[in-house]
Parts: C-alpha cells; sequence; structure tokens
C-alpha cells in the first residue's frame, strides 16, 4: 500500500485536479478576500490620481495570461471610469489589441457614458518589441503608424489630441507576463521620465519582479489572481478573480495533500527497504 | 577584410548606441539612435524569415527522410506555411473576419491551453520532487507548504482567519527572495555587459559564423 502513496500514477492526479478545480468553480463557496498591503498600495496610489488623468495602459500579455490579469484589468478601469480617467492602452505582444477589448467589454454596459475615442483609446500591437517604447516617447501616432486597432485614424480620435507622446501620460499601468514587460518600461519609459509605474503580473512573475518594487522603480504590484481579487474586493464589485480563488485554493491543498502521502510513502516504504 | 569590416560595423555600431543612451539632447547621437532603432525593426522581421527558412529545411529534411515524428514536423510546416500564404494571398491583412477566426479562435486558446496545462505538470511534479531527502528538501518543502497556503484564501481558512500563512508569505517573497533575485539579476546584468564588450571588441566571433578563434 505504502508503494503505491508512493508511487501514485500521474493520470490520477490530473483526473483529481480536473475535478476539484470543476467543483470549485461550478460551487464556489466564497472564501473570504483579505486585501493585502502590496494591493491596498496600488489601489490607494492609483485613487490618490487627480480626476481626468490620462493613464498608459500596456497591454503586455497574451491569452495564458487572461485569467490573472484581465480581472485586475477590468477593476483598474472600473476605479479610474469613476474618477474620469481617460486611458490609452497599446503593447509590444502580438495580442495587446484583443486583450485590451476584453478588458474593455464591460464598459458599454457599466459606463454607457464612456465613448471610445474619447475616454479611451485601444492602439493595439504595435511590432518592434522594446523599441516601440522610444518611438513613442517621441510621437505616439508615427510610433502607431498612424491607426489604432479598430483602423481607425488616430489623429481623428478626440483623446490623441492631448496624447502625442508617452510623456503625456500622468501614470503608467502594465499587465505583464514577460519579457518585453517591466524591465523595458523602467528602463525606456518610467525610468528617464519618471512616470509613476504599477504592474499586473501572473503569479509566477513575482518573485522576479519584487526586487523593482522595493527599489521604488515600480510603485506597486498586483500580484496574480490572488492581488486581482483583493482588487476586486476593493473595488467593491465582484469578478472572476474572486470567483477563481476558490478554484485555486482547492487546487493547491490538493497539490499539498499529495505532497504530505508523498513523503509518508517514501519515509514508509525507505524503512520497509532499510 | 572579411572579418574585419563586420567587427568595424559591429563596434561603431555598438558605440553610437550606448553613448546615444547615457548623452542625451546631442542631436547627431539622437537621430542616429533613432534610425538603428528604425533597422532594428527591419532586421527583427528579416530573422523572422530567416527563421521559416531554418524551420523549414530542418523539418523538411526529417519529412523527407520520415525520421521518427516526421508527421509532427510536417503539421509544422503545414500550419507555418498555411497562416503565411493564407494570411498574404487571401485574408491580406489582419482585420479580415478569416484571420480574426483563426487568430482569434485557433491560436488564442491554443496559447492558454499550453499555458493552463501547467497546473497539472506542476502538481505531479510538486508530488515527486518535495520528499525531505535532506534538510535542504526539508526546509523547500517548509517554504513551499507556506507560500502555497499564504496565497490563497485557504490559509487563512485553516487557521480560522488568522492571516500568519499570507504574512509569512509575504515576509519569504519580501526577504529572501528578493535579496536572492537581487543577486541573480546583478550577475545576469553583469554577465549580458561582460558578453556585450566581448563582441564589440571582437573577442566573441561566433556571429560572424566562426568558432571565435
Amino acid at each position: 500500500m505504502w508503494e503505491k502513496i508512493a508511487n501514485v500514477d500521474r493520470r490520477v492526479i490530473y483526473a483529481l485536479m480536473i475535478l476539484v478545480i470543476a467543483l470549485a468553480l461550478l460551487n464556489p463557496i466564497g472564501m473570504a478576500i483579505v486585501p493585502s498591503q502590496a494591493t491596498i498600495d496600488a489601489y490607494n496610489y492609483i485613487e490618490a490620481m487627480p480626476n481626468g488623468s490620462i493613464v498608459w495602459l500596456g497591454m503586455e500579455f497574451s491569452s495564458g495570461g487572461v485569467t490573472e490579469l484581465i480581472p485586475a484589468a477590468q477593476a483598474i478601469i472600473r476605479q479610474g471610469f469613476k474618477k474620469d480617467f481617460k486611458f490609452v492602452c497599446a503593447g509590444m505582444w502580438q495580442q495587446a489589441g484583443d486583450m485590451a477589448e476584453m478588458a474593455f467589454s464591460i464598459v458599454e454596459k457599466e459606463f454607457p457614458d464612456k465613448q471610445y475615442g474619447v475616454d479611451w483609446v485601444n492602439i493595439g500591437y504595435k511590432p518592434g518589441g522594446e523599441v516601440l517604447l522610444p518611438a513613442l516617447i517621441n510621437d505616439v501616432n508615427e510610433a502607431a503608424k498612424g491607426i489604432d486597432h479598430r483602423q481607425n485614424q488616430l489623429s481623428s480620435l478626440p483623446l490623441m489630441s492631448q496624447f502625442k507622446t508617452i510623456k503625456d501620460a500622468d501614470l503608467i499601468i502594465i499587465f505583464c507576463t514577460g519579457t518585453p514587460g517591466e524591465q523595458q518600461y523602467i528602463k525606456h519609459v518610467t525610468g528617464p521620465l519618471n512616470i509613476p509605474l504599477i504592474e499586473s503580473a501572473i503569479s509566477v512573475s513575482v518573485p522576479g519582479i519584487m526586487p523593482f518594487v522595493q527599489s521604488g522603480q515600480i510603485k506597486a504590484l498586483i500580484a496574480g489572481m490572488k492581488g486581482a481579487a483583493e482588487y476586486e474586493a476593493l473595488v467593491g464589485v465582484p469578478g472572476p478573480a474572486m470567483a477563481g480563488m476558490d478554484a485555486q485554493s482547492f487546487s493547491h491543498g490538493l497539490i499539498l495533500l499529495f505532497m504530505i502521502l508523498g513523503n509518508i510513502g517514501y519515509y514508509a516504504t525507505r524503512n520497509k527497504k532499510g | 577584410m572579411k572579418k574585419e569590416v563586420p567587427l568595424a560595423i559591429c563596434f561603431i555600431v555598438a558605440l553610437i548606441y550606448i553613448v546615444s543612451n547615457y548623452f542625451t539632447g546631442v542631436e547627431f547621437l539622437a537621430t542616429m539612435k533613432d534610425l538603428l532603432d528604425k533597422w532594428y525593426l527591419s532586421v527583427d522581421a528579416i530573422v523572422v524569415a530567416i527563421g521559416m527558412v531554418n524551420l523549414a529545411q530542418i523539418h523538411g529534411r526529417r519529412v523527407a527522410n520520415k525520421r521518427e515524428g516526421w508527421l509532427f514536423s510536417l503539421w509544422l510546416m503545414l500550419c507555418m506555411f498555411g497562416m503565411f500564404f493564407v494570411s498574404i494571398f487571401w485574408f491580406k491583412g489582419t482585420t479580415h473576419v478569416g484571420w480574426n477566426f483563426m487568430y482569434n479562435m485557433i491560436i488564442s486558446p491554443m496559447n492558454a491551453t499550453v499555458y493552463s496545462t501547467l497546473v497539472f505538470y506542476i502538481g505531479s511534479a510538486a508530488y515527486r520532487s518535495f520528499r525531505i531527502r535532506s534538510m535542504e528538501a526539508g526546509i523547500l518543502l517548509v517554504v513551499a507548504f507556506v507560500m502555497m497556503l499564504g496565497r490563497v484564501p485557504l490559509g487563512a481558512l485553516l487557521l480560522g482567519g488568522n492571516q500568519a500563512f499570507a504574512s509569512m508569505a509575504d515576509w519569504l517573497l519580501n526577504v529572501p527572495n528578493s535579496a536572492g533575485m537581487r543577486g541573480i539579476q546583478i550577475g545576469a546584468a553583469l554577465g549580458g555587459i561582460a558578453t556585450a564588450l566581448r563582441i564589440m571588441l571582437g573577442i566573441e566571433r561566433g556571429y560572424l559564423g566562426g568558432t571565435g578563434e
């Protein structure tokens, strides 16, 4: 029996994982979300920005990061539109434009008075990787080749008359899953221009980002789905991240259970062999 | 001359780029930097084409010789050239409904699927690898335990609402993790500078196609 416990077939673990996640998603128990200091810092920083600020949203991720980053983006959009922020989005990742559209899909229903082109613009993906960022400092219109994600002329959008270069942003918020990401923004934009930077990152990237948070190069970090769920709680609109935390909790619980069982099996069989 | 000219070009271009990053406000340097950035975009596009040719050569040979896994190679080439030719000759741009369908309904979900399968591999790997075979492995297990409970509400639930796991996880992230990460990042940056200097000064010549000698 101990042999079996020490060597559970990985397919059993996979099947149980699917079951646990599915059950948690279908029947969430609504575990309490207590915001961490890091998320509170991000919320307070954005809340302290003057009404009507222009905020750059860097959508530096692809569909793999949707679950963790879109809820944070939507919570920030909700908070921002309540303060009459103007948002300009773009990204160095190929799906940046689609990700921005997905994040702003809540606007039509929740903020019917907010108009595309006046209150927010989705420039979308522009090629070049980190070379795009210095180009945005010179001239956004030229860097974007004059068109947005929806194929509108940027010059025809009222918001872009106030936003000629990325220097016009009062705050930069980026949503990242990897490279290019925060290091490129710090190097080319937020460091030299002294524009505050807030980041929402997927959980696996968080350990590598912490030194930039401690150095103050990133003002605040919304860490993974947990951070997104906490942000939803702070904004007061429960969303997919809060719902997803139950699934994440139970999947972590299952992994921990298997780690304990694996060690019990390991010691039982080791003593037997000894 | 075959080596000296590329080495000279590499040295001059690298020097201009480095100097233009440190001395802003000099018009000549700013113009050169803008120009080099535009060239970078062109080179970036050419590299994609070289990558396609390279992939086609490797996988084409595998298909021709019917080596192990040749069907996967065939599938890779069909997808790569399929998307390439269809985008250029049929859809003619990223706004076409067909292109959007292929991107948003095929590539995008596959991207998300690959990422989400990580949970299964991580679960299985954690079960197999977190065995207390030594004191170091034991410390690793305890840290993993605290982090996994501290990053989800389950930790507080198990302690009746107490945030002890979350506090410990935050400390681990902010103190030992940040110290280690900072060391790794500074080391990697110094390594990058050293490699860049070697390439710039012509000590490292692998990019010329030789052995560096």
